[in-house]
């Protein structure tokens, strides 16, 4: 479980918080898509969770230790890949670093080897361990970087842009494992990344931050659910747009967006195409996807 | 015990990476000894002076020492700022006491082949005149002191890196001062008595330079150190550095966590 309360960092060179009175409570089992857009805090929160950065008022409290106060204990419920950074030695092999960070961790050397193999195993370097991490591709990085910070079975994990680099196989792998570690394991898992489709498919929860404030934190549903009335309709029209409309006309059709506040004002667009004689083609609702609802709440007016 | 695993796990990956970075041990086991050479037929004006070998084989070897010891602690803590390596190591319960411990025992082992290097050389160069390297168990204090000292000042820089960025030239500064003021080349009781005073006092290998040709030159106990401020001093100097480098890592890490610098490009 993951408590941030009123939590607020404001760096001395700046003038404005790059975290502002942010309230966050994630419970046990559950995976939180933490978003926002670049220079919204996110990595200012993450590494204060991760006591790598002392806040300037608020707590952290994981698993119910203080980050700040109860240090030792919290750290040992933590795992963490950090974005922008190597997180791992490249000068050493894939098995020598999980054998180091497991043993930073307090792990016996047994268990380390059972579980790198596993990990290992899992991301298909079990046959590579022994070579330099510095020689692998960018994606093989990252794969021992999650493996490292995975390696002492930590109850609770985050991941900054964990699928950055990867390809298509290895992005799957680590949404099955994410999905795996909430499920099976009752792992908390907070993952911040601009592929929101990842978002979607693995979050339960999504929570976004703009300008260091929370601006949302629902359940991935709800937040799509309460999008519906700025649902989007793309109708297509024989010919040029009628005046009034914008749309872009290809091979003699043109393809009109809508934005509409209500449903009932579908019959008044179509009543309205009518009187100016086009015939129309198709009408169809465009649901709003995470991406959308991510960029209208980044857009809206900021609150003072 | 997850003190003791982490101390030596970081004593570990130390030694690994030393053995990753093979051939820059290996160049330095050539040049150190050759600058040692290159430095005597300086002094000795184009020619390898017998009563020149030996002191400056003391002060090059605890010049070597130092310079390898800071260098290598240095370097390798500020790539693991700028790669991101080192935030990771502050992401579990140990104190990050025993992570820096064990840096410094590495690096301090990393430093020996060369310093052992260099004593080699010198060892063979003067036994081909004729002489002898003499040897006496109580060179193992102002040895030790030497290793304190200079743990010491590599706190401090470590320290410094982790909040101030383009602190290499101090680094790079201070490793050129000790090879000039250190007593290292030039014995302290040549220099100005100010000069003299103000290395004793905080450059980390000057007490014990000094010691080490008092008992292995001039054949004097521990208790019987006529250069510099004697025993006590000797024991006490390098403490202080430590416990001087103790307290400013502390503070500069405490100062790197609330701006945020513990990990930068």
């Amino acid at each position: 479980m993951i408590e941030i309360n009123a939590l607020t960092k404001v760096y001395a060179t700046a003038g404005l918080p790059a975290v502002d009175n942010l309230s966050l409570h994630v419970p046990a089992g559950s995976v939180i898509g933490f978003l926002g857009p670049n220079g919204a805090g996110k990595t200012t929160t993450i590494k204060m969770m991760a006591g790598l950065l002392t806040p300037t008022s608020g707590q952290v409290r994981l698993g119910g230790f203080d980050v700040t106060r109860q240090r030792p204990a919290a750290m040992t419920r933590i795992g963490a890949v950090l974005e922008g950074s190597r997180n791992v030695y490249w000068s050493l092999s894939a098995w020598q670093n999980l054998m180091y960070f497991g043993r930073l961790k307090g792990m016996r050397r047994a268990r380390i080897k059972d579980r790198a193999r596993d990990l290992l195993t899992e991301l298909g370097l079990w046959e590579r361990r022994d070579d330099k991490v510095g020689g692998f591709s960018r994606g093989m990085q990252q794969k021992v970087a999650i493996a490292a910070a995975l390696i002492a079975d930590p109850p609770i994990v985050l991941l900054d842009e964990p699928t950055l680099g990867l390809d298509v196989e290895a992005t799957r792998t680590i949404k099955r494992w994410i999905a795996e570690l909430a499920g099976e394991l009752g792992t908390t898992v907070l993952i911040t990344t601009h592929q929101l489709g990842v978002v979607e498919e693995v979050c339960d929860r999504v929570a976004v931050i703009r300008q260091g404030r929370l601006v949302a934190d629902l359940p991935t549903r709800e937040l799509l659910a309460g999008s519906r009335e700025r649902d989007r309709y793309e109708i297509r029209v024989e010919g040029a747009a009628p005046p009034g409309f914008d749309g872009v006309t290809r091979d003699g059709v043109t393809t009109i967006t809508l934005r509409v506040d209500a449903p009932g004002e579908v019959y008044d667009l179509v009543e309205r195409l009518r009187a100016h004689g086009v015939v129309l083609q198709s009408l169809t609702q465009v649901r709003p996807d995470l991406e959308d609802v991510f960029l209208a709440l980044i857009q809206e007016p900021a609150h003072a | 015990m997850t003190f003791t695993r982490g101390f030596t796990a970081e004593v570990r990956k130390g030694l690994l990476n030393v053995v990753a970075g093979w051939r820059e041990v290996l160049v330095n086991l050539i040049t150190f000894p050759v600058f040692y050479l290159l430095i005597v037929l300086f002094m000795g004006r184009g020619q390898l002076r017998a009563e020149l070998l030996l002191p400056a084989l003391l002060g090059m070897m605890a010049l070597t020492f130092i310079h390898e010891q800071v260098n290598r602690m240095f370097w390798g803590y500020l790539g693991d700022i700028q790669s991101g390596v080192l935030e990771q190591t502050y992401l579990t319960p140990l104190p990050s006491s025993a992570l820096i411990l064990g840096r410094q025992v590495a690096a301090a082992i990393a430093a020996l082949p060369t310093a052992l290097a260099v004593l080699a050389t010198g060892a063979v160069v003067i036994h081909a005149q004729g002489g002898r390297v003499p040897f006496d168990a109580r060179v193992i204090v102002p040895l030790a002191a030497i290793v304190v000292g200079t743990c010491g000042l590599a706190l401090v820089l470590c320290g410094l890196t982790l909040v101030f960025k383009r602190i290499e030239i101090i680094t790079q500064l201070s490793v050129a001062v000790y090879a000039i003021v250190g007593g290292t080349l030039v014995p302290l009781a040549a220099m100005p008595d100010a000069v003299a005073a103000v290395s004793r006092l905080a450059v980390p290998i000057a007490p014990g330079v000094e010691a080490m040709r008092d008992i292995l030159i001039g054949g004097h106990t521990l208790t019987d150190l006529p250069s510099g401020w004697g025993l006590g001093w000797l024991l006490i100097q390098p403490l202080l550095i430590l416990t001087a480098g103790s307290i400013a890592f502390n503070r500069l890490e405490h100062l790197a966590k609330r701006r945020g610098t513990l990990g930068r490009p």
